[in-house]
């Protein structure tokens, strides 16, 4: 869908290859497993645990211009639900394409209703919701 | 001082395990930008855990 997913740990790249090769649950994986041992990357996006030395559960989407778009953390306990972050680029491709929309919460996909926000729509959002 | 959404990320690259060919590679933002690709940057803690 023009999106490329790159993992990241602070692993270097030779722990991913012995990983991968190891975990039958990484048998299909497509996506590239990048190696961040500094933490720089880690720390510009600050989920770079100090003194630890791991990142955070941490999802960024980066649009073509190079703009961060979303960003979503979690502590280390709890993992990220893949169908919320592809929700959330289906919603994030849509936008790109229709620049004075919005995509209210219930939004899944294309074709759902969204709202062209203007002051008509001042104090009437719930109106807006229901046509 | 951390990124913040709505703004740019400055460029980088970033050293990468691909399996799909076997071997090591790069990913690298700027040329993400000149192929006009999204990019999903997915953290984790570590290797050969869980969750």
């Amino acid at each position: 869908m023009g999106c490329d997913i790159v993992t990241v740990s602070t692993d270097t790249q030779f722990v991913h290859l012995a990983w991968q090769r190891e975990e039958k649950e990484l048998a299909d994986v497509k996506y590239a497993m990048g190696a961040d041992p500094t933490g720089d990357l880690a720390k510009t996006f600050g989920v770079y645990i100090d003194g630890v030395g791991l990142a955070l559960r941490g999802s960024f989407l980066i649009s073509p211009e190079g703009k961060l778009m979303n960003a979503e953390v979690n502590f280390l306990n709890m993992g990220r639900n893949i169908d919320e972050t592809m929700r959330k680029f289906k919603a994030n491709l849509y936008l790109l394409k229709k620049p004075d929309e919005g995509c209210p919460s219930k939004w899944k996909d294309e074709g759902d209703k969204t709202l062209k926000p203007g002051p008509e729509m001042v104090g009437r959002v719930h109106e807006a919701l229901a046509d | 001082m951390s990124i913040q959404v709505g703004q740019d990320v400055s460029d980088f690259k970033l050293t990468t395990f691909d399996s799909e060919n076997g071997g090591f590679g790069e990913f690298n933002l700027a040329k993400q930008k000149k192929d006009g690709r999204w990019s999903l940057l997915f953290f984790y803690p570590a290797d050969f855990t869980f969750v």
